[in-house]
C-alpha cells in the first residue's frame, strides 16, 4: 500500500458543503439508495414470506406483505425443533473456531510479513494450496483422517479442521506487511523476544483485522453444513443448519416452518454482525502507522 | 503474495546489536541469529503447520492414492494406474462441468469486482447520505447461509410462484422460464451470487479506497480532472495491490462453487448446470466412484494452482 | 529469555491459546460422553421426515414407561441420510435402531436378526415385503406406500365434471386428461396435472401403460426396457408442455406439492403419505384421493415407508431389539399406524385414522382398495433394489431417471438415448 502523505483518518471529514455539491450528493445517494433497494428486496421478501401462514404463499395473487400475518412457522419451528439446544451447539462451535483461528492466523501472517526465511515462503504457497482443494472433493479422505483422530460425533471434530485459514492468514500478512519494520526494530532493541513483541505490539495494531477475521470466522462456521451433518450423530450436538435441513422432508416441504427456522437460524448472526460491525466498516485495515 | 515497501534493515544481521540478549553458552559457530530468527517464526507457524499436515496432506494424500484405485468406499482398493485420468480425460459429463464453471467464473469475476468497487466507492464518497442503514444491507446478503440464498433466488425466480415471473405476467409479458433454460438459470446464478458475495470484496476495497492519499486527488483537482479521470488515473492503480487479491480470491471461490447453486438449481435443469464440484461431489459420493472422483478433484486442484500462478505472475509483471 | 514484563505479558497470550485449546477439550469431551457400559438405559433411533416424530415420539414415551429405556429419536436430514449412515458405520457408530429408505452393503452384516418378530403370527406381518437373507430377516419396513392420484375436487364441482369413485371402474388416461382439460379450460386453473419427481413415481406410469419399466435380468444387470415402456416414457415427456404439465417440475425440481397446494393445478400424481399433509394443510379448496387411471393395466408404485433395521451394537443390542419388538407389536403397531397416517405392513387391524377430514378417510380406504386391486409388477420397483442388495452388490444411490428424463422433457436427446442412458447409469453403479 501507498505510504499516505496525509493520515487518512482525515479523509473522514467532510468537505464543508459547498451548495455546488448538492446535484452531487442527490447523484450519488440516489444511485447508493436503488442499489440499495436492489439488495434489500430478495431478503426483505423472505422475511416477510416467513410470517405468511403455508396456504397463502402459493396462492395467487402473489402479495408482499402478509395479508394475514402470522408467527405460526416460527413456534412450530421452535418447538418442533430443540432449536435452543442448536444455537448453543452452533455457538460454541462458532466462538471456539473464531478465537483459535485468530491465533493461529495472527501468528502465521506475521511470521510470513515479518521473517524472510525461505521455509516460510513455501509454507505461504502451501497455506494457499489449501484454498486450491475443496472440502466436497476430499470428504472421503477427511473424514478417515477426524476418525482416525477419534473427534468423529465430536464438536471439536468441527471446530479443529476448520481453523486454518488462508484468508484469514494472508488478511494478517497484508496487514503486518505495512506495518514498518522500525516498530520490530525498535522493541528488539528494547530487548523484547520475538514473541513477546508480536504479543505486546503488533497484535494490538490487528485490532482491525482481528474483528474482521472474527466476522468472516463465525459467519463461515455458522453456515457449515456438509460438514457437521456427517460428522455429528448425537442430535443434542447437532448445528442450527443441520436442524434447518431436517425441515426439508423426503416427500414434502413444510415451507412455513423452513422459513421461519431459516429467518431464526440468521437472527444471532446478524445480531453479531451488528454489535460488530462499527470495528469492521470504520477499520483502516492498513493503518500500520503510527506517528 | 503481494509485496509492499520493505525496509532492508528487517534482514538479519550477523553481528548483534547493542542490548540484545545474550545467550548464555557460546557456541561452536555463530548460531545465533538463526536462533531467534528461526525459532521465533517456526513457533508461531507451527500450529497452523500441523493443522496444514493433518488436515490438508493427509487427506490429500489419501485421496491421491484412492484416485491410482478404483476404490467405492467399501472393500478393498484395486489398483488401476492412470485409468482413471484416462477415463477423466475422456469424458464428456468432466468437460462440460468444467467448461460451465470456466463460463460461470468468467461472468462472475468481473460483475462482482465491478459491483464490489460500485458500492465501495459510493460507501466511501462523502456525497452520499444515509451510509449506515445501507452498510448493513449490503453486508446482510453475505450473512445468510448459501443454501438459504439459493432457496430466496429460487423462489424470487420461481417459474410457478416466482416474483419475477409474476410481475411481469401482470404487466402482460409471458413467464420466462428461468428454472427450464439451462442459461438463463445459470444468469440466475450469477445475480445471485454476486449479490452474496459482494459484502467481501467490498469491505477490502473500502479499506483500499480509504487508503489513498487525499494529496493525489487534490492534486488532480488543481490539474482540472474531472470525477472519472481521477477514478482511472488515481483510485485504480492505488488500490491495484487489493483488486489483485479480489479477483484472485473470487476467482478461487467461484470456481469451487457448490452450496449456492445447488440449492437453487440443483445443478440443473437435468445436469445442464452441473459445477465441477457439484461433478465430483455426484460421482464421489452419491455414484460411489470415490477413485475416479479423487482423479477429478486433483485436476482441479491442479487447475486452480495453474489460475493462481497465471495470476500471480500477471501481477508481479504489472507491478514491476 | 524471560523478565517479569514479558513473561506476564507471555501469560496472556497463553492464555488466550489455552482458552481455545480448554474449549476444544471441551468439546471433546462432550462428544464422546455417550458410551455407558452399565445398563443400558437408553438406545437410539434414526430416521428421518419431521412427518413422522409424533407416533414415534409416543410410542417412546410407552416403551420406557413400560421397559425403563429411553429412546432418543433423531432426525436426520433427508439429503444425505444415506450417506450419514455409511460414515457411521465405517466410524463404527452406527445408531441402535433406524428406519431407513434402503439396506447398504456396507453394514448389512451388523443387522440383527428379526424374524422372531417377523414370524410371529400374533403380528401377521405381511411376509411379501420384509427382506429376508438366508433365512435371517434384514429389516421390516414401517409402512407400505402406493402412488395415487388427488384431484382438486373443488374445481371438479366447478367446471360440473364427473370422476370415479371405484377403483375397480377406474378411468383410462386419456379420459382422465380429457377431463382434467374440461376442467382446467372452464375454471381457467393452470395446469392440468402435476407429477411427482421421481423415478419411483414413473413406474407407476409405466405399469399402468402395460410396460415392464427397467427389471433386473437374471444376471442381475439391469436389461434394456421394452417397447411399451419406451412409449410410455416418450408420450410422458410430451405431456410436459406447460400446457397439460409445467416443465418446471421434471426438469429442475420444482415442487408439485406446492403447486398443487396453491388451487391452480387440478390434479396431482403422488401418493398416499400426502394425505396426512394435505389433511391439515389444504385448507383453501376441497381434495380428493381419485382412482389411479388404468390404460390397460391397473397398477401403481407399491414401495416400503422407512425399513426397520436394528443394529447389533454390543450390549445396547438387546435394548434394541426389544423396542423394534415393541413397535410391531399389534396394538403399538396400529397407534403407530394411525398417529403417523401409514397403510399398515400388518394385516387384520382395525384403524382409526385421527383425521377429521373425511377426505383424509375416504382416501385410507380407496388406497386400501387400490393396492388389492393392483397388478402384481406394482411392487417389482422396490423389489430390484432388495434383490441387487441379497445378491451382494452395492445399492443404487444415485437414479440417472431423473436426469435423463429431464434432458429428454428439454429436448436435449431422444427417448431411446434417454433410456439406454438411464440402463447404463443403473448399471454403472452395480458393479
Amino acid at each position: 500500500m501507498a505510504v499516505a502523505s496525509r493520515p487518512p483518518a482525515l479523509r473522514r471529514t467532510r468537505p464543508g458543503s459547498k451548495t455546488g455539491d448538492l446535484p452531487r450528493k442527490i447523484g450519488a445517494s440516489s444511485i447508493m439508495w436503488l442499489l440499495v433497494v436492489v439488495y434489500a428486496v430478495p431478503a426483505l421478501w423472505f422475511v416477510m414470506s416467513s410470517f405468511k401462514p403455508a396456504g397463502d404463499l402459493f396462492s395467487y395473487p402473489l402479495t408482499f406483505y402478509p395479508k394475514h400475518p402470522t408467527v405460526a412457522g416460527y413456534t412450530q419451528a421452535w418447538t418442533q425443533f430443540d432449536f435452543a439446544s442448536y444455537f448453543l451447539n452452533t455457538l460454541i462451535v462458532a466462538t471456539a473456531a473464531t478465537l483459535l483461528t485468530i491465533v493461529v492466523s495472527a501468528a502465521t501472517g506475521y511470521a510470513l510479513a515479518k521473517y524472510s526465511n525461505w521455509w516460510l515462503k513455501a509454507f505461504a504457497v502451501c497455506i494457499l494450496a489449501t484454498t486450491m482443494l475443496p472440502s466436497e472433493t476430499i470428504l472421503a479422505p477427511l473424514f478417515l483422517v477426524v476418525r482416525n483422530l477419534g473427534l468423529y460425533n465430536n464438536l471439536a471434530g468441527i471446530v479443529v479442521p476448520a481453523v486454518i485459514t488462508a484468508t484469514g492468514t494472508f488478511m494478517f500478512r497484508q496487514f503486518f506487511v505495512t506495518v514498518p519494520n522500525d516498530l520490530l526494530e525498535a522493541a528488539r532493541i528494547d530487548g523484547s523476544g520475538e514473541l513477546s513483541t508480536f504479543v505486546r505490539i503488533m497484535l494490538p495494531l490487528a485490532r482491525p483485522i482481528i474483528m474482521t477475521l472474527a466476522i468472516f470466522s463465525f459467519q463461515w462456521r455458522w453456515n457449515d453444513y456438509l460438514w457437521p451433518l456427517i460428522i455429528l450423530n448425537d442430535p443434542k450436538q447437532f448445528t442450527l443448519q443441520i436442524g434447518v435441513a431436517s425441515i426439508v422432508g423426503a416427500q414434502n416441504v413444510n415451507w412455513s416452518i423452513l422459513l421461519g427456522a431459516s429467518v431464526l437460524s440468521m437472527v444471532p448472526l446478524v445480531a453479531i454482525y451488528l454489535i460488530f460491525q462499527k470495528y469492521v466498516m470504520n477499520a483502516d485495515l492498513n493503518a500500520g502507522l503510527k506517528d | 503474495m503481494v509485496d509492499s515497501v520493505r525496509q532492508p534493515a528487517a534482514e538479519p544481521r550477523s553481528v548483534p546489536a547493542d542490548g540484545e540478549e545474550v545467550r548464555a553458552k557460546p557456541r561452536l559457530w555463530p548460531r545465533k541469529r538463526h536462533n531467534r530468527y528461526t525459532g521465533a517464526p517456526l513457533l508461531m507457524i507451527s500450529v497452523n503447520l500441523l493443522l496444514f499436515l493433518l488436515f490438508f496432506i493427509w487427506p490429500a494424500a489419501i485421496g491421491l492414492g484412492y484416485s491410482f484405485t478404483s476404490y467405492t468406499g467399501v472393500g478393498s482398493a484395486p489398483f488401476v494406474g492412470l485409468d482413471n485420468y484416462q477415463r477423466l480425460l475422456n469424458d464428456p459429463a468432466f468437460y462440460s462441468a468444467m467448461l460451465r464453471t470456466v463460463i460461470y467464473t468468467g461472468s462472475i469475476v468481473p460483475l462482482s469486482f465491478v459491483t464490489s468497487l460500485g458500492i465501495a466507492y459510493l460507501l466511501v464518497s462523502p456525497y452520499t447520505r444515509g451510509k449506515p442503514v445501507a452498510r448493513v444491507v449490503f453486508f446482510f446478503p453475505w450473512l445468510i447461509s448459501p443454501i438459504i440464498a439459493g432457496v430466496i433466488w429460487r423462489w424470487l425466480f420461481g417459474e410457478n410462484f416466482g416474483l419475477v415471473n409474476y410481475i411481469i405476467t401482470e404487466l402482460g409479458g409471458k413467464a420466462v422460464p428461468w428454472q427450464s433454460n439451462a442459461n438463463l438459470s445459470l444468469i440466475v446464478v450469477i445475480i445471485a451470487a454476486t449479490w452474496a458475495g459482494t459484502a467481501f470484496n467490498m469491505l477490502l476495497f473500502v479499506a483500499a479506497l480509504k487508503n489513498v492519499p487525499i494529496s493525489y486527488y487534490e492534486a488532480a483537482d488543481l490539474d482540472g480532472a474531472n470525477a472519472w479521470q481521477k477514478f482511472r488515473r488515481i483510485t485504480l492503480p492505488a488500490i491495484a495491490p487489493t483488486s489483485f487479491i479480489v479477483v484472485l480470491l473470487s476467482t478461487l471461490h467461484t470456481m469451487k462453487e457448490y452450496g449456492l447453486i445447488v440449492a437453487l438449481n440443483a445443478g440443473g435443469p437435468g445436469t445442464a448446470n452441473n459445477l465441477i464440484v457439484q461433478y465430483i461431489y455426484t460421482t464421489g459420493f452419491k455414484r460411489a466412484q470415490i477413485g475416479y472422483a479423487s482423479a477429478a478433484s486433483f485436476v482441479l486442484l491442479l487447475i486452480l494452482m495453474i489460475i493462481a500462478f497465471v495470476q500471480l505472475m500477471f501481477n508481479r509483471r504489472k507491478g514491476s | 529469555m524471560a523478565n517479569s514484563a514479558t513473561g506476564r505479558m507471555r501469560a496472556s497470550r497463553w492464555r488466550w491459546l489455552a482458552a481455545g485449546v480448554v474449549a476444544t477439550l471441551a468439546l471433546s469431551a462432550c462428544g464422546s460422553g455417550s458410551d455407558d457400559s452399565k445398563d443400558v438405559k437408553s438406545i437410539t433411533f434414526w430416521y428421518s421426515t419431521s412427518a413422522q416424530d409424533q407416533g414415534y415420539t409416543e410410542l417412546a414415551k410407552e416403551f420406557q414407561a413400560k421397559e425403563g429405556i429411553s429412546v432418543e429419536i433423531v432426525n436426520v436430514p433427508y439429503d444425505g441420510y444415506q450417506d450419514k449412515l455409511r460414515q457411521a458405520a465405517q466410524a463404527n457408530s452406527l445408531p441402535d435402531t433406524a428406519s431407513v429408505p434402503s439396506l447398504d452393503t456396507i453394514w448389512i452384516n451388523q443387522l440383527q436378526d428379526l424374524s422372531s418378530i417377523s414370524n410371529n403370527d400374533a403380528n401377521k406381518i405381511n411376509k411379501d415385503l420384509i427382506t429376508v437373507q438366508d433365512g435371517k430377516t434384514l429389516t421390516i419396513p414401517s409402512d407400505v406406500t402406493a402412488a395415487g392420484l388427488f384431484i382438486n375436487k373443488s374445481l371438479f364441482d366447478k367446471a360440473k365434471v364427473s370422476y370415479p369413485t371405484d377403483p375397480s371402474k377406474t378411468w383410462t388416461w386419456d379420459e382422465f386428461l380429457a377431463s382434467a382439460d374440461k376442467v382446467r379450460t372452464a375454471t381457467k386453473a393452470k395446469y392440468d396435472l402435476v407429477y411427482d419427481n421421481s423415478p419411483a413415481r414413473i413406474r407407476a406410469w409405466i405399469y399402468t401403460h402395460g410396460g415392464k419399466g427397467f427389471q433386473l435380468g437374471a444376471d442381475n444387470k439391469f436389461a434394456t426396457p421394452d417397447a411399451t415402456t419406451v412409449e410410455a416414457l416418450s408420450s410422458f415427456a410430451k405431456m410436459n408442455n406447460d400446457v397439460t404439465m409445467p416443465k418446471s417440475v421434471w426438469t429442475s425440481g420444482a415442487d408439485p406439492n406446492a403447486l398443487f397446494k396453491s388451487g391452480q393445478v387440478v390434479a396431482y400424481y403422488s401418493g398416499v403419505w400426502q394425505v396426512a399433509d394435505f389433511a391439515d394443510g389444504i385448507t383453501n379448496f376441497d381434495w380428493v384421493a381419485a382412482p389411479t387411471p388404468a390404460q390397460p393395466v391397473h397398477a401403481t408404485d407399491i414401495n416400503l415407508g422407512g425399513k426397520v433395521v436394528a443394529f447389533n451394537n454390543g450390549d445396547k443390542a438387546a435394548a434394541a431389539k426389544k423396542w423394534v419388538d415393541f413397535i410391531f407389536q399389534k396394538d403399538n403397531y396400529t397407534k403407530l399406524a394411525q398417529t403417523n397416517g401409514y397403510l399398515p405392513i400388518e394385516s387384520g387391524l382395525t384403524l382409526t385414522y385421527p383425521f377429521k377430514k373425511q377426505a383424509a378417510l375416504d382416501a385410507f380406504a380407496l388406497y386400501n382398495k387400490e393396492i388389492e386391486l393392483a397388478d402384481p409388477i406394482s411392487s417389482s420397483g422396490q423389489a430390484s433394489g432388495t434383490k441387487l442388495l441379497l445378491a451382494g452388490k452395492s445399492s443404487i444411490q444415485d437414479d440417472p431417471t431423473k436426469a435423463e428424463m429431464a434432458k429428454l422433457i428439454n429436448g436435449e436427446q431422444d427417448v431411446q438415448k434417454t433410456v439406454d442412458n438411464i440402463v447404463n447409469g443403473l448399471n454403472q453403479q452395480i458393479g
